[in-house]
Order: C-alpha cells, then sequence, then structure tokens
C-alpha cells in the first residue's frame, strides 16, 4: 500500500498532505538548522489516531515529526532532523475538553492555541499566564511542554507550571496518562467525585510527564494537557522601575521576588521593549532611543478578593521596595505607558511576530540562569556581538524570572535580515560564537535547540547517556523526531 | 545468604572499621517493628523488619559509591536511609546491606539570594529551618515534621507538608540532586549535571527528575541520593525563634505580621468553600487540618493539655467534662489552622482583611478559644516549626492513617452525607469495639494545600491504637481491613492504610509476587509500573533494590 | 522496676528519633541541634534512646546475645536524659532514661561490665568514693576551716561536700568558699568531713544500683542519726542523688544546692556584693541540676487505659520532663554580680549539652567524655565568653581537662567562686 493510503487508513485522506507547497513548508523554519523535506504531513483528529500513527510508525521504520504550532517556527525542532519523515501537525485537535473555575484548571488539545483559549477561559472568569507576547497560533500545549517561560513567577511553584496532567502517547505507541488524572479510572466517574486534574505528579514513583519536556517531540506526543489557572483578574496595573543598568534593578527583582509581590514581573532592555510596543522598523527604532535603556515591568492583579486593596497596598509596598534600592516605581516612562505595555504583554503578538519586525528575521539565544549573573552574560552577549560586527544596540534582552525566582530564563534576541546572505552567514557565526562563550561562562541551555544540543550534551556525559537509555525505552524504535537533542 | 568476610573486609575498607557493624543486637536496631505505624502497612503484632547483613555508616558521596559498586560486585541488595522514620526506610529482605546516611548531615550551602539551600540526607526539617531563618529564609517541613530528612522528603519519599500550600511540595521545591545510582554510576540532575550550580533540576532537554521521583520516591529503592538542592521561601521574622515557656507548651511571640487562626465551619461544603477561596486569594503562610488528629471528640482536651505542663493525658477525663472545652471542641468540628505571614504591614493586613472576608462569605469563624495568648502563641510555634508531628502518637504510641481521601477539597467534603462524614461514622462504629481510640470518628489530619498555591488536600484520617498490646494491634488490622473493602465499595479508592502492601507482608518481608501483580494490576494504569520495572533493568540491572519501587513484570499493553 | 517492666515501652517507642535532638522547637542553629552526645558521637541508631530499647527487646526477646558491641552501647552513655526531656514532648507515656538505667543494672547483674568501672566501683565499696583515694582523707578539704563537725557537733544544716570537692585539689577551695559564704551570711552549717561518704549517685548512674542502695541507705542512717535536717550540697550529682533517688528509700531531709541557698540568702539580702567582676560569662545547666533536679513526688500506681486506647496512670503519674529543674538559682544569683554580664548558649535548661562526665563514661571512654565537654566548650566560646560557669564539680572538671587537653583559654568557674570574688 502506498504511504499516502495507509496514512489515510488512519487519519482519514484529507488530512494527508504531500502536495510539495506543504511538505516544503515544514521542510525549514527561521533557524539555521538544515533544511530537511518530510514525505508526508497528517494532521490527527484525535488521540486515538495519534496512537494509531506511532503503531504504524514503529511498524514501518517511520520517523515522526510532532508539530502543534502554527508558523512560523523559529527553533528548529520541528525541523525533520532525517529525511522521510512524516510530520504529525496536531494543529486541528482544537477541543478545549473541560473549563473548570472551582478548581482552576482547564484541559486542552494540543492545536488549542492561547488566542483561542483565553477567550474561554475569561467566559468562566479565568485566564491562563502566558509567554512574552506569544505568536498568535502558538500551541498552549507546545509551549508549555518546551518550557517556554511564562510571566507570573510567584505562581511557578513547579519549574513546569501551569501544565499539570498529560495523555501521553509514548513512541512505542502506548499511552499513559500522567498526573492527578492518570489515578482515574474514567472522566465521569472522577467527576462525580468532584475530582479535578490539577496535580502534575506521577503516576507512580516517576513524573512522566518530564520526560516528554522539552523534548523537541522526542519521546511522545502529547494528545491533552490540563494547565492551572489564574483568576481572571478584576483590577490590573503595570508599573516600570527603569534604569540605566541591569544591575541597578537586580536587589529590586530580588526583595519582590522574596515577598512573592506583584504578578507579571519581568525585565526588558529597550530594544525587546521597543520591539513589543513598535510597530515596523521605523517605530522600533525611534521607540528604542526613547525608552529607558532597562525596565522592570510590574504587573499587580486584584482578582476575587479585595482586589482594589490589594493592588494599592502592594503598589504602594512595592513603591517602597523601589524606593530602598534607589530606584522608582512609575506609570509612564519615556515612550511608554503602563495600560498600552500591559495590554501588549496579556494578548498574543500582533502580526508580524514582535521579534521579526525590526528585520525580518531574528536569532535568540536563550538559557537559564540566576538572576544575579545576568549582567556578566549580557556583557559577553554585547561584547561578542560587538566582535562580530553587531550592533550590541539592536539586542533585545529578555530576562524572565521563573519558580518563584530559584532561576531566570535570559533570552537575547538577535534581529536580522535573513534575506541578505551575509548578514545571515553572519549571524550563524555570532550565534556559535556567542552561545559558546555563554555556555563557557555558566549559561544553562536547558532547552537545547539546534547547536546547543552538542554544547549542552558536552558538559553531561551521565545525563546523556541516562537519556538515551530512557529515550530507548519510551521509543525504542527511534521513531519520534530522531537527530533532535542527544537522540 | 549473609555477607562474606570478603565482602565485609572491603566494605569496611571503603567507610572505615568504625563505620561499620554487623553485631545482631546492634542490626536489630536497624530493624522496624510493624505493630507498630508503619506508614502504611498492617500494623502486625510483634512483627519486625528483616535483619540487615551489616549498617554502614558512609561519610561522602564517594564512599556510597563504593559501596554501591561493592554491592554491585557481590550482588547484595542496599538500602539507604537517612532519619528512619517509618517502615520504608527498612529493607524487605534479610541480609541486606543498610545505609545509614547519619554522617552526611552538612548544609553544604545557603544561597539567601536565589533562594536554596544545598543539603546532605541527614540534614532535618528543625535545623535546616534554623539556618534559614538566619538569613529571613524558611524552608517547607514536610508532613512527618522537625525530625526528618529534608532531602528524603524531596528525593524519595512523599514531601508534602502543613506549609505546602505556600511553601511548595517538596517535589516541587527540588532544584537538583545528586543521585548514586543503582549500578554505581553517579548522575547529577538538571543545572548542577552540567556544573553550573543548583538553579533548576530540569534539562537539558527532557527532565531526569522525572527519574529521581513521582508523587512519591523511590523509597531507597533505586540507588542513595546523596545531595540535593531545596527551594527557600521567605521568613518575615526573628531567627532564632523565640521560643519560651515549659516544655513539652512551648510557644513563641512572634511580631504583628504574623498571625494563627483555627477557623470553623457550619458545614463541609462552607470547609471547602473557604479552601477555595483561600487558594484564590493567595493568603496562608501555613494552611492544615492539624489538630483534627487528636480526634474530632477529643482535640479540645488535647489542646488544652498539650499547652499546659502542667497537664497529662491523665487530666483528659476531667477535662472533657468542661463546658468550655465541650465550646472549643464544638467551635472546632469542621475546622483548619491557618499561619498568615505578612511580608509588610500592608501585605498582613490586606491578608487579614481577605481572610475575614473568606469567613464572612463562608459563614466561618476564628475559634475564640484558640485566640488566648497561651494557645495562640503555642499554636503559632507549632504550626511554624512542626516540633511536635509525633503526638499523633501520644495516646498510646501507634498510629496509621486510613481512608486518605485526596485530591480537591470538595472531595472529601461533597457527597450524600459528605465523604468525610462517611469515614467518620464508619470509624465511629469501629471505635465502639474498643480496639482503637475514641475520639470521634473524624481524626483526619491534612492540609487544605497539597500543593504549592492550593489545589489539593487530604483527609488522612488517624487511627490510635497501642502498639504494645496484641488485641488493640490487631483489632486496628481489622479495621484497616474493614475501611480498604468500604473505601473501595464506596469509591472512595484505595486506602492510605493499605498504601504499602504491594511491597511489605505480614512477615515484614516482600510481599508475594502474586499480590503484588495483584495489587499492583489493579491501579488505574498499571503501564506506569511496567514503565518503572524497564527503568529497573536499565538502571538497575542487578536488582539490588526492593520491592518498594513499584514495577510489574508483564509487558505493557 | 525491672528492665522487664519496660518492655511496652520498648514495643511503644516509635522510632521518631526525638530523642537524638534538642526538643525541635528550641533548635538555633544546626551547629548545636543535637541532644544525645552518645548517637552523636556514635552515630549508630544503638546509641540513642530509640537504640537502646531496640537492643534491650532484642536482649530479652532472645534474638541476640550480650557482646562487645551491646556492652558499649549500653556503658557508653553518659544518662544525661536529654532523651527524656525530648521524648516528653510527644510522648507521655514513655521512660527512656529509667529504662536505660534498668538496662545497665542489669548488664551488671548478669556480669557484663567495664573493667574500668568494676575497678572504680571496687574502690568504692572499700573507700566510699568515687576517686580511687583513701577515705580516711576524705575530710582533708575542709582542714583549718572553722565550720562545725557533724556529728560531734550540731548544726542545723549539713554542707556535703561530695566525692569530687573533697578529693579534687584544684576545686576543693570552691567548697572551702561555699562553706565560709554559707557560714558569713548566718547560716548554722556544720560538715561530716572524714564521716561524709559518698552519695551512690554515679555508681547508680553507672548501673551499681546494690552500690548506690548500700550507700544511700548508710547516708540516710548517719543523717538521721546527726539530726539532719537540711543538707546544702555544691555537686549536682549529689543534689540529684538526694532530691531524687533517696526519698523513694525512705529519705526525708530539705535538699538544696548552693545555688539556691546563695539565690535565698542574695535576696534576703544575707550576702550582699562589694566588688564588681567585669566578666562576661556563660552557664552551663548540670543534668543533674537542670533536667534531673527536679523535685522527687512520689507516686505508686499503675497503667490503665481510658478512651479505649489512651495510656495513663492511676493514681495521676508525675511526669519528669525537665520543666521543674533548677534553672533560674544559678542565673539568679550570676546575675546579681556586679559587673558579670550572662550570655546564654543556644542549648540551656532542660535542653542542655551534657558536659559528658555521668554514667560513668567519664571513667570508661575518656575519649567520648573528652568529645562531649569539648562541644560544649565550643559552644560556650561561640557566645563570646570568657568564662564558663557551672554548678557541678564533675562538670567544671571535665570542662578544665578538655580546655587544657585543647590548648584552650576559656576560663571555668564555679557560681560559688564567682559569689565569692563579688565580695
Amino acid at each position: 500500500m502506498a504511504l499516502k493510503e495507509e496514512l489515510a487508513g488512519i487519519v482519514s485522506s484529507e488530512n494527508v498532505f504531500d502536495d510539495p507547497e506543504t511538505l516544503d513548508a515544514y521542510s525549514r523554519d527561521f533557524s539555521f538548522v538544515k533544511p530537511v523535506k518530510p514525505r508526508v504531513v497528517v494532521k490527527p483528529g484525535s488521540a486515538d489516531e495519534v496512537q494509531a500513527l506511532v503503531r504504524w510508525a514503529n511498524q514501518t521504520a517511520t520517523p515522526l515529526v510532532p508539530v502543534s504550532s502554527g508558523p512560523p517556527r523559529f527553533h528548529g525542532d520541528t525541523v525533520p532532523g532525517v529525511p522521510g519523515a512524516v510530520i504529525v501537525d496536531l494543529s486541528g485537535m482544537k477541543k478545549v475538553m473541560r473549563i473548570d473555575r472551582r478548581n482552576r484548571v482547564a484541559m486542552v488539545e494540543p492545536g488549542v492555541t492561547y488566542s483561542e483559549l483565553q477567550p474561554e477561559l475569561a467566559r468562566e472568569g479565568l485566564r491562563l499566564t502566558t509567554p512574552l507576547l506569544p505568536r498568535a497560533s502558538k500551541s498552549v500545549v507546545a509551549s508549555l511542554l518546551e518550557r517556554e517561560p511564562t510571566l507570573i513567577p510567584r505562581q511557578l511553584w513547579a519549574s513546569l507550571d501551569p501544565l499539570r496532567c498529560n495523555e501521553i502517547i509514548w513512541g512505542d505507541g502506548h499511552k499513559l496518562v500522567t498526573g492527578d488524572a492518570g489515578n482515574w479510572s474514567s472522566f465521569e466517574e472522577a467527576w462525580e467525585r468532584k475530582q479535578a486534574p490539577a496535580g502534575a505528579t506521577g503516576p507512580g514513583q516517576a513524573d512522566f510527564y518530564r520526560f516528554v519536556s522539552a523534548a523537541q517531540g522526542s519521546m511522545g506526543i502529547v494528545t491533552w494537557a490540563s494547565v492551572k489557572c489564574e483568576i481572571l483578574p478584576a483590577l490590573h496595573k503595570l508599573f516600570f522601575v527603569p534604569a540605566q543598568r541591569p544591575d541597578d534593578l537586580l536587589d529590586f527583582t530580588y526583595q519582590l521576588l522574596k515577598f512573592r509581590f506583584a504578578d507579571e514581573l519581568l525585565l526588558l532592555n529597550n530594544a525587546s521593549l521597543a520591539a513589543i510596543l513598535g510597530n515596523g522598523a521605523d517605530h522600533i527604532k525611534a521607540l528604542m532611543k526613547e525608552l529607558p535603556p532597562w525596565v522592570v515591568l510590574v504587573g499587580i492583579a486584584g482578582r476575587s478578593i479585595l482586589p482594589e486593596e490589594r493592588v494599592a497596598y502592594q503598589e504602594k509596598d512595592i513603591a517602597d521596595i523601589a524606593g530602598k534600592f534607589g530606584q522608582q516605581l512609575v506609570s509612564e516612562i519615556p515612550g511608554a505607558g503602563s495600560d498600552e505595555v500591559l495590554k501588549a504583554i496579556l494578548n498574543p503578538s500582533r502580526e508580524p511576530y514582535w521579534k521579526l519586525d525590526l528585520k525580518g528575521g531574528y536569532q535568540d539565544i536563550l538559557f537559564l540562569t540566576t538572576l544575579n549573573r545576568t549582567p556578566e552574560f549580557i556583557k559577553t552577549m554585547n561584547s561578542v556581538a560587538e566582535a562580530s560586527g553587531y550592533p550590541a544596540s539592536d539586542i533585545g534582552v529578555y530576562i524572565q524570572p521563573l519558580h518563584q525566582g530559584a532561576n531566570v530564563h535570559c533570552e537575547f534576541i538577535l534581529p536580522f535580515d535573513r534575506d541578505n546572505p551575509e548578514e545571515a552567514t553572519r549571524m550563524q557565526q555570532l550565534l556559535t560564537i556567542a552561545s559558546e562563550e555563554l555556555i563557557e561562562q555558566g549559561a544553562f541551555f536547558s532547552r537545547p535547540y539546534g547547536i546547543w544540543a552538542d554544547l549542552a550534551y558536552g558538559r553531561d556525559a551521565q545525563t546523556t547517556m541516562v537519556l538515551k537509555k530512557l529515550k530507548g525505552i519510551f521509543d525504542p524504535n527511534n521513531v519520534m523526531n530522531p537527530g533532535k537533542l542527544c537522540f | 545468604m549473609a555477607l562474606s568476610r570478603e565482602a565485609y573486609r572491603e566494605l569496611e575498607g571503603i567507610v572505615g572499621k568504625e563505620n561499620i557493624s554487623d553485631d545482631p543486637a546492634l542490626l536489630d536496631c536497624y530493624r522496624y517493628p510493624l505493630s507498630h505505624t508503619a506508614i502504611h502497612i498492617g500494623p502486625y503484632y510483634r512483627v519486625y523488619t528483616p535483619r540487615g547483613a551489616a549498617v554502614l555508616l558512609p561519610g561522602s558521596a564517594e564512599e556510597v559509591q563504593g559501596i554501591v559498586k561493592l554491592c554491585n560486585k557481590y550482588r547484595v541488595k542496599f538500602k539507604p536511609s537517612s532519619t528512619f522514620w517509618s517502615a520504608w526506610g527498612f529493607p524487605l529482605e534479610d541480609d541486606t546491606i543498610q545505609l545509614d546516611m547519619r554522617r552526611m548531615d552538612r548544609i553544604l550551602e545557603i544561597d539567601d539570594k536565589n533562594n536554596f539551600a544545598v543539603v546532605e540526607p541527614h540534614v532535618i526539617g528543625a535545623t535546616l529551618q534554623a539556618e534559614a531563618m538566619k538569613v529571613g529564609l524558611n524552608t517547607h517541613i514536610h508532613g512527618p515534621g522537625a525530625s526528618c530528612s529534608c532531602l528524603a522528603s524531596a528525593t524519595a519519599l512523599g514531601g508534602l507538608g502543613p506549609d505546602t500550600l505556600y511553601m511548595g511540595h517538596h517535589n516541587e521545591n527540588l532544584l537538583g540532586v545528586e543521585w548514586v545510582m543503582p549500578d554505581g554510576e553517579v548522575l547529577r540532575v538538571g543545572s548542577v549535571g552540567s556544573g553550573l550550580g543548583w538553579f533548576c533540576c530540569d534539562g537539558p532537554g527532557p527532565s531526569l527528575k522525572g527519574l529521581v521521583r513521582g508523587m512519591i520516591g523511590t523509597n531507597g529503592a533505586m540507588g542513595v541520593f546523596t545531595k540535593c538542592a531545596i527551594k527557600l521561601y521567605p521568613w518575615p521574622g526573628p531567627a532564632p525563634l523565640p521560643v519560651e515557656g515549659k516544655p513539652p507548651a512551648y510557644k513563641a511571640v512572634l511580631p504583628d505580621n504574623f498571625r494563627v487562626y483555627t477557623l470553623g465551619f457550619p458545614a463541609w461544603k462552607a470547609w471547602a468553600d473557604s479552601c477555595y477561596l483561600i487558594f484564590d486569594a493567595g493568603i496562608g503562610y501555613v494552611a492544615h487540618r492539624q489538630f483534627s488528629m487528636f480526634g474530632r471528640d477529643l482535640k479540645g482536651a488535647m489542646v488544652r493539655i498539650l499547652s499546659d505542663p502542667t497537664k497529662t493525658l491523665s487530666d483528659i477525663e476531667e477535662l472533657l467534662k468542661d463546658p468550655e472545652v465541650q465550646k472549643m471542641t464544638e467551635d472546632m468540628k469542621r475546622d483548619y489552622q491557618i499561619v498568615l505571614a505578612g511580608m509588610t504591614p500592608g501585605d498582613i493586613e490586606w491578608q487579614d482583611k481577605a481572610l475575614d472576608k473568606i469567613l464572612e462569605e463562608t459563614g466561618g469563624w476564628k475559634v475564640k478559644a484558640m485566640l488566648e495568648p497561651d494557645l495562640y502563641n503555642w499554636s503559632l510555634l507549632y504550626m511554624i516549626r512542626l516540633g511536635h508531628k509525633n503526638l499523633n502518637l501520644v495516646y498510646g504510641g501507634g498510629y496509621d492513617g486510613c481512608f486518605g481521601l485526596g485530591g480537591t477539597p470538595d472531595f472529601g467534603a461533597s457527597g450524600e452525607p459528605p465523604r468525610v462524614e462517611q469515614a467518620t461514622a464508619f470509624k465511629v462504629e469501629w471505635e465502639k469495639k474498643g480496639n482503637v481510640v475514641a475520639c470521634g470518628g473524624d481524626a483526619m489530619m491534612g492540609g487544605i494545600g497539597g500543593m504549592g498555591g492550593g489545589g489539593h488536600a487530604l483527609w488522612e484520617n488517624f487511627t490510635h491504637f497501642d502498639p504494645a498490646d496484641k488485641a488493640s494491634t490487631e483489632g486496628t488490622f481489622e479495621f484497616f481491613n474493614a475501611t480498604d473493602k468500604y473505601g473501595m465499595e464506596k469509591g472512595f479508592g484505595p486506602g492510605m492504610e493499605k498504601m504499602n502492601d504491594y511491597a511489605r507482608w505480614t512477615d515484614g518481608k516482600t510481599t508475594p509476587k502474586e499480590i503484588r501483580d495483584r495489587i499492583l494490576g489493579a491501579a488505574a494504569q498499571p503501564e506506569a509500573f511496567r514503565y518503572q520495572r524497564k527503568f529497573k533493568e536499565t538502571f538497575n540491572p542487578n536488582d539490588l533494590g526492593d520491592g518498594y519501587y513499584r514495577t510489574l513484570d508483564d509487558p505493557i499493553e | 522496676m525491672a528492665l522487664e517492666d519496660y518492655k511496652v515501652d520498648m514495643e511503644r517507642c516509635s522510632q521518631c528519633s526525638y530523642c537524638k535532638w534538642i526538643p525541635f522547637d528550641q533548635v538555633k542553629s544546626w551547629r548545636f541541634a543535637k541532644g544525645c552526645p552518645s548517637i552523636a558521637y556514635n552515630n549508630f541508631l544503638s546509641y540513642s534512646a530509640r537504640g537502646r530499647y531496640a537492643v534491650a527487646l532484642s536482649l530479652l526477646n532472645g534474638q541476640s546475645t550480650y557482646s562487645d558491641r551491646v556492652v558499649d552501647i549500653v556503658y557508653k552513655c553518659t544518662t544525661c536524659g536529654s532523651c527524656d526531656v525530648s521524648d516528653k514532648i510527644c510522648r507521655y507515656n514513655l521512660e527512656p532514661l529509667e529504662m536505660i538505667h534498668e538496662l545497665k543494672f542489669r548488664l551488671v547483674e548478669d556480669g557484663q561490665v567495664l573493667p574500668q568501672l568494676t575497678a572504680v566501683i571496687e574502690h568504692l565499696g572499700k573507700e566510699n568514693n568515687m576517686m580511687m583515694k583513701s577515705g580516711a582523707n576524705r575530710g582533708d578539704w575542709a582542714e583549718g576551716l572553722d565550720v562545725k563537725r557533724i556529728p560531734g557537733e550540731s548544726a542545723e544544716v549539713l554542707f556535703y561536700a561530695g566525692c569530687r570537692f573533697s578529693y579534687d585539689e584544684e576545686l576543693q577551695e570552691t567548697a572551702r568558699s561555699a562553706v565560709t559564704l554559707l557560714k558569713n551570711a548566718g547560716v548554722d552549717i556544720g560538715i561530716m568531713g572524714v564521716d561524709e561518704s559518698c552519695c551512690g549517685g554515679r555508681a547508680y548512674d553507672m548501673g551499681y544500683k546494690e552500690e548506690f542502695t548500700r550507700l544511700a541507705e548508710n547516708t540516710i542512717k548517719a543523717w538521721t542519726a546527726a539530726g539532719v535536717k537540711t543538707v546544702v550540697t555544691p555537686c549536682a550529682d549529689c543534689f540529684r542523688a538526694f532530691s531524687r533517688l533517696y526519698p523513694p528509700l525512705g529519705a526525708k531531709f530539705e535538699i538544696l544546692h548552693t545555688v539556691q541557698y546563695f539565690d535565698r540568702l542574695i535576696k534576703e539580702g544575707k550576702i550582699k556584693f562589694s566588688k564588681t567582676i567585669p566578666m562576661r560569662v556563660t552557664y552551663h545547666d548540670p543534668c543533674h541540676l537542670g533536667r534531673q533536679g527536679e523535685p522527687y513526688v512520689p507516686w505508686e500506681g499503675k497503667e490503665k487505659k481510658v478512651k479505649n486506647q489512651i495510656v495513663v496512670y492511676e493514681p495521676r503519674r508525675p511526669r519528669y520532663n525537665g520543666a521543674w529543674g533548677v534553672y533560674d538559682p544559678p542565673r539568679d544569683v550570676l546575675k546579681s554580680i556586679p559587673g558579670l554580664e550572662l550570655v546564654e548558649m543556644e542549648r540551656i535548661r532542660e535542653y542542655a549539652w551534657c558536659c559528658g562526665a555521668g554514667g560513668g563514661v567519664k571513667e570508661a571512654y575518656p575519649d567520648f567524655s573528652s568529645w562531649t565537654a569539648t562541644e560544649r566548650i565550643e559552644e560556650a566560646k561561640s557566645t563570646g565568653a570568657e568564662a564558663i560557669v557551672s554548678a557541678c564539680p564533675w562538670c567544671e572538671r571535665n570542662f578544665i581537662d578538655a580546655i587544657n587537653a585543647a590548648g584552650e583559654k576559656l576560663k571555668v568557674f564555679d557560681v560559688t567562686d564567682l559569689v565569692k570574688q563579688a565580695i
């Protein structure tokens, strides 16, 4: 039987695509990862279909590359690592399966985007904390599985929050439900007992969902996940603490993290805030000049209980804390007002995606570290960029405290013109040099896309060995996105 | 097979003569009486866990690695334990090498900027908390209390406790692990594996933290955890704790940014409503249904006894006749304790107001008697230090938790009548038989926050008995059998009282395979245990752990 | 009571580990959180109260027999009672210290003894002192002291020096000072000199109950014959023996430690200070004056259960958990001395760390004893104090020895010494 027909038998023929345009679209992304054309793209509509696909892949030794978010994609993780792959595009699995206001959890399929989920949550008085301006096509499940940072560190008790329960089809074709829901015999019984898919751990003595996190689809496919939501704020304000140097903002930020004050809490430099607010290259460039070099964004939300009072006391106390560290909490900064920024960071990105707007392309470098170490990484990034002829002033910096401040996501956004081969080549070289220097300096590439995989695993042989063994358990025939990470 | 002299000498060469023993009487100190609380099996009257082949006191990860490699060489099972609380830390088979991790007791680092501590296995909640408080930080102290190992809780066992609402579950708090794997290789999980410090336990790529532990840990059956990093939390109070009073009724007078209340509610629905409102408001530093462990009918009297150094258990009957104690007990019927800690004056003021609003909305109240200065300051210290945890043993020396309705606050509080009342009524009938303490049926202890930020509750119904009394012990066992059956019939799910039946059986040793397979096979997803079998085959090739690691041998379906 | 009577305790002990630490509420640091010197030094679980319960049960059940290790486990305990205080935070029906004593008694009965202790006890039998010295020289410490001699003379108060103060030449001056201070404050005081014999308390803690009983009965007889009503002693070991161990044998004397008497006299204005002592000191609570210094309460009764399985006692049983030991009098005395600054260590009062001299440990396990004392010295130093002050010659001797061995500069005083200096 021809490949397409075999797959049509699983997902029906209208969900199988092998036209050149489609294949080409999935063969590359905005990264420097080498393009590889898939054989077919399939769009399953259910977990059963996904499971059947994985089983089929095992029987036929066909590589599968799961994709949930729509384009543009950036990190090479959904670009096939080997020829002959079948893309499993989950973007059609769009069911919001359940929203439980009382327990503040929602269950969603992988095709559900932030743009689609937030309005539904809002109707129930909830919202989901998001990454920083995700693109409109960004899958909630994929984002959380890839451990993308979200904006409210005080709510991140667990490192993978707000991701909770997951249904996973492993690379061996078996299904496992993780977290609380993994202990239930049926959803109906669970709902009757007023249970909720709120707890992420287990079942048993392993946290299975962690194996699919930052796995780039190499372990299995998640067919639904539950997420922990927040109460939709009744009152929500945003403030700025501007500064000339990032160092000046660290003690203030640490204090807020320690007190678990503020909701949204992140550090941006002028280039990244300009990219968020600007509309077109000229506007962004103008804003870069106008905005203060560094700023902490401080969101304060009042929710269901005494919202005004909460916002009032936090505003006062946070202002006092800022003052204690020689800084000021303000509602306006040159070039930006709080309402405008709040609206921006609470919503998906406008088009084009904010990181692309300045030059049409970008390369990011992202890793984890601790807040106190971020200035030295910024210094290194800037000096490497300048040495490579890239203007440091164009580098967007985004520092997102995570896990209640235990670590921070540090991201450098380097816009460049992808259509200019010379610029692209220089950027590729800069990426390599900067990544090597940063990892040498102590950057933890916890989500090692592209060239970072070798760099990261090269520093940790035992982890690499254990991961390979684990991969052998869950995906013994190496059908899940082969060629990524250390696999 | 007993340990050969050759193996003994080699082990002695690793840890030194003074840190190894195979004296029979000494080995008997490393056996756990299963007539006692054994979390959660039995009780089996006068049954003990098997005697080990030798006990070793390793002093470093290198020594642990050496021991584990030798165990692989000689194919001898080994079992580590840090603070030996409950039967989990004791072998299932004769002639196991027991590792007492007591000598590895250092707090290696407290990072007061990034809020974490790096600890060795024998660091306990009380010592870590005391050191953390010196730099304005605090640590989650898990349910078994301040006496227990922080590392064991974070890596190898459970990890939730009264302060989980604010300070997280220890699973959530684990930022890095050094793990001597069962084959003797050392894995450092997370950022520390790359030599970059202890700030993240996930990555690079798929998180191997998932292999370290799940909802619970591997109970010492999969290697030895020799270091770990734990996330710390703010402590807006003095250091050291300003403790005063005579033993055991110690009290602490803390500054005005602390509050402790015992909240009572008119109905279980209101009780659950208040939990959800507290989760939504994001208030509370410690929140737990703590003193209910003494029983619905006795807790008022017990609180009076425990907070007064002149009183003993002999006062209980007299106190129960006291109308004020009766009123207090009734006020506390559907209760929990909550500590509020304000980081600033505005913070505590808002939290207090928010709590009042929640009480207004739910019809709840602050139990007045618990606001008397002596009780207030006693309960505040109790909740923060959790240094009296083993009062669960105060009556006769034995306790175990049964039912264990885990999940949302609504789970226990709903049903007709509410499940908590069903469980209470069932236990009251068994209390009439005389073998367990008659405390009013509901000795359900549990958190209103079983996970960081709330969302989970636990309803562990404490059952108190006398482990030195055959009838009491055996009667308790019968009760647990009945409880298990009742819970399954009622759809409560598997009872906590039988939680470890899959591992250890009535003789104190490994559960027979057919029974074990039946128990594990009845789980909602036995596949999890089939995957765990694969983990064991892969990472513990010589099977040197024990049956506490849950595995099923049949293929994954 | 016999060891078998504690079998229920052995079976009710829940292995909670509280016995190893000071009460958790009182933990102020990692460094000074441990309570039991025995397990802190020896590490195996068997060297804790829990471990000794388990060893005893193993022996009683015939699961193991005596071995060098068992002997080591049993005797390597200072019987300081730290475990007893901490256990009773959560348990109202366990008596670990009593059980440990019974275990020692049993080993002695069964001939499982240590040669070092045997030598001491054999000497005690002949010379009535714990110091391996001649009984004939017991009164030498008071030579030339202008004080009544009982029984030849009568006095309202008997000053009982104890073995250590009687024979330890470096410490004898303290006893002489105490007598002089009391006398000068108007106390009608006398001593027994060569007619004084060992209180037996240390023999009791070593496991030699018979020897203790012999000595106690002799002393009670001698005091009764001399018409003694009140006894004051500068030794915490003796204080505890007289106040806690003698009453069950029929003794009915008022027992005071010198610090209690000084405290009373200072508050009555009968001792007045004229000198300033500009010194920062810290006070070490002797186990036998503090947690084991609680007044004896007669009790005879039995266990009963209420509410099905709550173990209580009929009649109400006294609860010795260190709550009512002698803690404030020595502190009040020190605080009343002009210029003296009292700073506290982390482990004080009922949860004080032991000096390491008790239970026969100093005699049989000098290294362990010295280590225990050194731990206390370290704790004292951490307060910034120039001196450690105590109210027991055994503690003071052990501290002096440990300080000398380590070349430390910390001074050691008895409360009496400072009272004397300030007058």
